[in-house]
C-alpha cells in the first residue's frame, strides 16, 4: 500500500498502490539532471542570457538610431531581447524542458523519477523546484500572490499619497502614469491566481478524490511561468514604466517608453501559463472526480473553478493576440492599431475588453464559489437550492462572452450596438442574483459559528452588493455617459475585485489555511486585520464614489479643489486599509511559523479535502474513497415541517451517526 | 437560546393529514417571528437607503448643473434605477443582520454540536427570487433602451453634423483634442478657434469630435455629454444647454502624462453675448 521508490535498479517492476507495475529502463539516479536544476539554477541561467542577449543587441544597433517618436531605438531592443532571454533563460534552468527533452530521446520516466519529480522526501527543497506535486504547486502559488499583492499593495499606498497631498505633486505625471498602469496589471494578475492558483490546486484534487491533477508538469509549468513573468513586470518600472493604464490603450502605448514591452511580454507569458492551467484544471475535474461523485454530488467549488478555466479558456488568447499585435506596432511597425497608417484603436479596445470583461467572472466566480463552500460548514445547513447555483454559474458563463462592449459605449465605435450590450450586461444581473439567493437562502434560519471564515462572507456579499447595483447604473448607457471614465468607475470595481474578491480569498486562505499549511490560522490577529481593512475600504471607496459623482476623471494626480475633501479621506482608508492587510498579513506568516498544529478537520467539514490527514500524504488518500452521498449532508430536519413538538429537541449530530458520509473507503 | 428548537416554538404545528389552503400558510408563515423581524428590517433599510437617489444626483450638480436635457434625463434614470435596487437589497442585509444578531450564532473552537435545519431548496422562495430578479433585469433593460433613444434624440442622434436636420438652426463645433489640449472650431463662423467652449444657451449644439493623436474624451461635465476623441476617425454628439453659467470640460480618456491638465471651462451664454463673442473673435456669420 505504502508508494515505495525502485530504487537505482535497472528495469524491473515497481509497487504503486498495491499493484506490480512494469517499468522502463532506470537511467542514473531518480530524477537525472532535476537532481541538479532548482529555481536558483533558473534565476541564474535566466539573468545570464537576459544581460548577454540585452549588451549583444545594444552593440549591434547603430547608437544614435531613433525610432518614429524620437526615442533611442537601442533600449527598446535592447529590453526585448533581455527580456526573452530571461524567459528562455528561466524556464531552462528551472527544468521545464527536461521533460519534452527526455520524450524527444525516448526516455520514459520510471516510477521512482515520477517520485522526485513529485518531490517525496526533498523536504523544504521541494518548494524551489520543478515540482509537480499540486500540494507543493499550490503552496508555491499562495507564496507568489502574495508577492504580487504587497507589490501592488505598496502602489496603491503611494498613488493615495500622491492623491491625498492635494497641495503638491508628490511624484513627477510619468512615474505616477506608470504606478497606476504597474498597479492595475499586478492587482489583475493577482486576483486572478489567487483562488485559481493556491486553492484550485491544492484543494481542487483532494475535493474530488483525485491523487494529483490530471497534468502534474503542466500544472508546474504554469506556476514556474508566472513567476517567470514577475520580472518582466518589475523591470518595466526601469524602463520607463507601463504609463498608459492597464488596458494600455493604443496608440497611446505605442508613443510608450519601452517599458510598454515589460507589460507585454508579461501578459503573453501569463496567458499561456493561465492557459495550460485552464486545460489541466477542466480535464482533472472532468476525467479524475472520485468513483460515485456524479456532477449532482460534485461541489459547488469545483463548479467555479471550472467555470473561471473555461472563460479564462477562451478569453486569455485575446488578450495575448491583442499585445503580441501591439509588440508588433512597437518593434516592427505593423500599425495594426495605428490609424494614421490604415490601422483601428477599435480593434484593440475590442480585442481588450474581449479579455476585460469575461475576466472579472474569472475572478468573482472561484471566489463566489469559495464562499458557498464556506457557508454551508459554518451554518451546519446544506447548500441552499444547489441546482440554482449551477445555474448561476451556467448563466454568468453563458452571459460572459456577450457583454464585452458595455465597456466602449462612450467610443463612438458603434452607437447602435449600445442597445444589445446593454441588454446582455443588464440580464447578468439574474444569474448573479441566483448565486445572492443561495448565500442568503444556505443563511436562512442557520445557526452561525461565527469563525474568521464565515465572517469574510458578510464582507464579500456586502461589497458584492454595493458593487453590483453601482454595476446596474454602469450597465445603463445614459448613466454610463455621465459616470463612464470617472472615479465612480473606479470605485465600483473595486467594490467587485477587491471587496468581493479579495475579502473572499482572504476567507477562503483562512478556512483552508489548516489543510495546505497544517497549522491551525491565528484568528484573532486575521479577524482585527480583515474588520480593519473593511473598514478603510468602505472610506475609500465610498468617498471615492462621490469624487467620481462630483466629476473626478480617473488617472489623474492633480485635480480642481472641489475634489479634495474625498480624496483626503479616501487616502486616509487607503492607509487603514494597508494597516489591516498587514495584519492578516502578519496572520498568515505567524500562524504559518508558530500556529498551533492543525487536526485533520477543525471545522467539522464533510467534504472530501478534510477526510484525509494533515499534513496531506504525497498520494492523498490511502486507498481512493467512493462518493454515497450529496456533498453538504448537513442539518436537522425542519422543526417547523415535522409534526412532532420541537420539545423534542435536536436529533444528534449526523456526521456522529454516520462519520464521513461521502468518504467511504474503498 | 441553547437548542435550534427554541425558535421552532410555532403557536400551532401544522396538520400532518390536512394540508392547510395557501392563503392559511402564508398568514402562518408571516407570524413565524423572524420573518416578521425581517421584513421590518428590510422596510427600515429601505428607508435609509432611499434617499440615496436623490444624494448622487445632489454630488452630481454640486457644480451648477443640470445644465441640458440630457443631464436632466442621465439623473432622472439614476434616481428610478436607485429606487428599483434599494428594496432587494435592503432585503439581502436584513437578512444578513438577522442572520448575524436574530438566529442563533455560537462560538469558541469545537466544531458546534447541534446542526441547522437542513433546507436543501424551497421551491416558491426560488421561484419568486427568480420571478422577482428577471422582472427587475427587464425592467432596468427596458427604461434604460428607452432613456437611451431618447438622450440620442436629445443628443441628436449619431449622424454626422452636415447629414442632421438644418431646420433647428444649430450651432457646429469642431472639437480637436491633442496631448493636451482643446480646440474648439466654430465653421459657421469663419472656422474662429478657441481653448473655451463657448455655447449660446438653449440652441442644438452639433459636436464633430476628432483626435490629433491619441485617443481623449470630451467630457462636458455639466451638460452630460461625453464621446471618445479618436485619432483617424470623427465621433457625432450634440446637446442644447439650458442654463447660463460657466461649466467644466474635462478629458475623461488617459491620454499620457499631462492627461490631468487636459481641463477648460465651458461658457454658456446668451445668443447676443455669443453673437457678440464671435464678433470680437473676427467671425462672421458664413452659413
Amino acid at each position: 500500500m505504502t508508494l515505495t521508490a525502485a530504487g537505482p535498479s535497472a528495469a524491473g517492476t515497481a509497487e504503486v498502490f498495491g499493484d506490480h507495475v512494469p517499468q522502463p529502463a532506470q537511467h542514473g539516479r531518480p530524477g537525472g539532471v532535476m537532481r541538479h536544476l532548482n529555481a536558483g539554477t533558473g534565476i541564474a541561467l535566466g539573468a545570464l542570457l537576459a544581460i548577454a542577449a540585452y549588451l549583444v543587441t545594444d552593440l549591434l544597433i547603430a547608437p544614435g538610431a531613433t525610432t518614429f517618436t524620437f526615442a533611442p531605438t537601442a533600449p527598446l531592443y535592447a529590453y526585448f531581447a533581455g527580456l526573452c532571454g530571461w524567459i528562455v533563460g528561466f524556464t531552462v534552468g528551472i527544468g521545464a524542458l527536461v521533460g519534452p527533452y527526455r520524450w524527444l530521446i525516448g526516455r520514459e520516466l520510471t516510477h521512482a523519477d515520477a517520485e522526485y519529480l513529485a518531490g517525496r522526501n526533498l523536504g523544504v527543497s521541494r518548494y524551489f523546484k520543478f515540482t509537480t506535486d499540486h500540494k507543493v504547486v499550490g503552496v508555491q502559488y499562495l507564496v507568489v500572490t502574495l508577492v504580487i499583492f504587497a507589490l501592488g499593495g505598496t502602489l496603491a499606498m503611494l498613488i493615495r499619497t500622491e492623491l491625498g497631498v492635494t497641495w503638491a505633486e508628490v511624484f513627477s505625471p510619468a512615474i505616477y502614469n506608470s504606478m497606476i498602469g504597474t498597479h492595475g496589471i499586478a492587482m489583475i494578475i493577482g486576483m486572478i491566481v489567487v483562488v485559481m492558483g493556491p486553492l484550485a490546486n491544492f484543494i481542487g484534487p483532494l475535493m474530488i478524490g483525485a491523487r494529483d491533477m490530471a497534468y502534474p508538469r503542466l500544472n508546474a509549468l504554469s506556476l514556474w511561468l508566472l513567476v517567470a513573468a514577475l520580472p518582466c513586470l518589475i523591470s518595466s518600472l526601469f524602463f520607463g514604466g507601463i504609463q498608459d493604464g492597464w488596458s494600455v490603450y493604443q496608440p497611446l502605448a505605442s508613443q510608450a517608453p519601452p517599458g510598454m514591452l515589460g507589460y507585454q511580454m508579461t501578459i503573453v507569458v501569463f496567458a499561456i501559463s493561465t492557459g495550460v492551467a485552464s486545460v489541466n484544471v477542466m480535464i482533472t475535474i472532468l476525467m479524475m472526480r472520485a468513483k460515485g461523485m456524479t456532477w449532482s454530488r460534485t461541489p459547488i467549488f469545483i463548479y467555479g473553478i471550472f467555470a473561471a478555466a473555461l472563460m479564462g479558456l477562451y478569453a486569455f488568447p485575446f488578450y495575448m493576440y491583442s499585445q503580441l499585435l501591439g509588440m508588433g506596432d512597437l518593434l516592427a511597425g505593423t500599425s495594426f492599431f495605428n490609424p494614421l497608417e490604415g490601422g483601428s484603436v477599435w480593434l484593440y479596445e475590442n480585442l481588450f475588453w474581449l479579455l476585460g470583461h469575461p475576466e472579472v467572472y474569472v475572478i468573482l466566480i472561484p471566489g463566489m464559489a469559495v464562499m458557498m463552500e464556506i457557508i454551508p460548514v459554518f451554518y451546519r445547513k446544506p447548500l441552499f437550492a444547489q441546482n440554482m447555483a449551477i445555474a448561476g454559474i451556467v448563466g454568468v458563463v453563458a452571459l460572459s462572452g456577450l457583454v464585452w462592449a458595455h465597456h466602449m459605449y462612450m467610443t463612438g465605435w458603434a452607437p447602435a450596438a449600445n442597445y444589445p450590450f446593454m441588454l446582455s450586461t443588464e440580464l447578468i444581473s439574474i444569474p448573479v442574483g441566483l448565486l445572492v439567493l443561495v448565500v442568503i437562502g444556505t443563511m436562512w434560519r442557520g445557526t452561525v459559528w461565527t469563525r474568521l471564515p464565515v465572517m469574510a462572507v458578510y464582507a464579500v456579499v456586502f461589497n458584492k452588493l454595493i458593487g453590483g447595483i453601482t454595476g446596474v447604473y454602469l450597465s445603463d448607457v445614459p448613466v454610463d455617459q455621465y459616470m463612464h471614465g470617472s472615479m465612480f468607475v473606479v470605485a465600483h470595481f473595486h467594490y467587485m475585485l477587491m471587496g468581493a474578491g479579495l475579502f473572499g480569498a482572504m476567507g477562503g486562505i483562512a478556512y483552508y489555511f489548516p489543510k495546505m499549511t497544517g497549522r491551525l490560522f491565528d484568528e484573532r490577529t486575521g479577524a482585527f486585520g480583515l474588520w480593519t481593512a473593511f473598514l478603510g475600504f468602505q472610506l475609500t471607496f465610498g468617498s471615492m464614489f462621490v469624487a467620481g459623482l462630483q466629476g473626478q476623471p480617473r488617472r489623474v494626480l492633480q485635480f480642481d479643489n472641489l475634489f479634495n475633501l474625498s480624496n483626503w479621506i479616501s487616502t486616509i482608508g487607503a492607509y487603514v486599509i494597508g494597516l489591516g492587510m498587514l495584519l492578516f498579513l502578519v496572520a498568515i506568516v505567524n500562524s504559518w511559523l508558530l500556529g498551533r498544529p492543525a487536526p485533520a478537520n477543525p471545522w467539522g467539514s464533510k467534504s472530501l479535502e478534510w477526510q484525509t490527514a494533515t499534513p496531506v500524504p504525497l498520494e492523498n488518500f490511502p486507498t481512493l474513497p467512493v462518493v454515497t452521498g450529496p456533498p453538504y449532508d448537513y442539518g436537522v430536519p425542519d422543526p417547523y415541517l415535522t409534526a412532532t413538538t420541537p420539545a423534542a429537541g435536536p436529533t444528534p449530530h449526523q456526521a456522529a451517526a454516520q462519520p464521513a458520509a461521502t468518504a467511504d473507503p474503498r | 437560546m441553547t437548542e435550534p428548537g427554541a425558535v421552532g416554538v410555532t403557536d400551532e404545528p401544522e396538520a400532518p393529514t390536512n394540508r392547510p389552503d395557501s392563503e392559511h400558510r402564508l398568514r402562518q408563515w408571516l407570524r413565524r417571528p423572524y420573518v416578521r423581524a425581517i421584513v421590518i428590517l428590510t422596510l427600515i433599510l429601505s428607508l435609509v437607503m432611499l434617499p440615496l437617489g436623490w444624494l448622487i444626483v445632489a454630488a452630481m450638480n454640486g457644480t451648477g448643473g443640470p445644465a441640458s436635457p440630457v443631464m436632466s434625463s442621465i439623473q432622472l434614470t439614476i434616481i428610478v434605477l436607485t429606487v428599483a435596487a434599494v428594496p432587494i437589497t435592503a432585503f439581502v442585509f436584513a437578512v444578513m443582520l438577522y442572520s448575524l444578531f436574530g438566529w442563533r450564532h455560537v462560538r469558541g473552537e469545537q466544531v458546534p454540536k447541534d446542526d441547522s435545519p437542513a433546507i436543501r431548496t424551497n421551491t416558491i422562495g426560488v421561484v419568486l427570487w427568480t420571478a422577482v430578479s428577471s422582472a427587475l433585469a427587464v425592467f432596468f433593460v427596458a427604461w434604460g433602451l428607452v432613456a437611451l433613444a431618447q438622450i440620442t434624440a436629445n443628443s441628436y442622434g449619431t449622424l454626422p453634423a452636415n447629414e442632421q436636420p438644418q431646420d433647428l438652426d444649430p450651432l457646429i463645433v469642431n472639437v480637436t483634442g491633442q496631448q493636451w489640449v482643446w480646440t474648439f472650431e466654430y465653421p459657421q463662423h469663419d472656422r474662429v478657434t478657441s481653448d473655451v467652449l463657448y455655447l449660446p444657451v438653449d440652441r442644438p449644439v452639433y459636436f464633430n469630435v476628432t483626435s490629433k493623436d491619441v485617443i481623449h474624451n470630451f467630457w462636458a461635465v455639466e451638460l452630460g455629454v461625453k464621446i471618445d476623441a479618436n485619432p483617424g476617425a470623427v465621433t457625432q454628439t450634440g446637446v442644447t444647454p439650458n442654463k447660463v453659467g460657466t461649466f467644466n470640460l474635462r478629458c475623461a480618456e488617459l491620454c499620457g502624462m499631462h492627461h490631468a491638465y487636459m481641463q477648460t471651462r465651458i461658457q454658456v451664454m446668451p445668443q447676443q453675448d455669443f453673437t457678440s463673442w464671435v464678433r470680437e473673435m473676427g467671425g462672421g456669420r458664413t452659413a
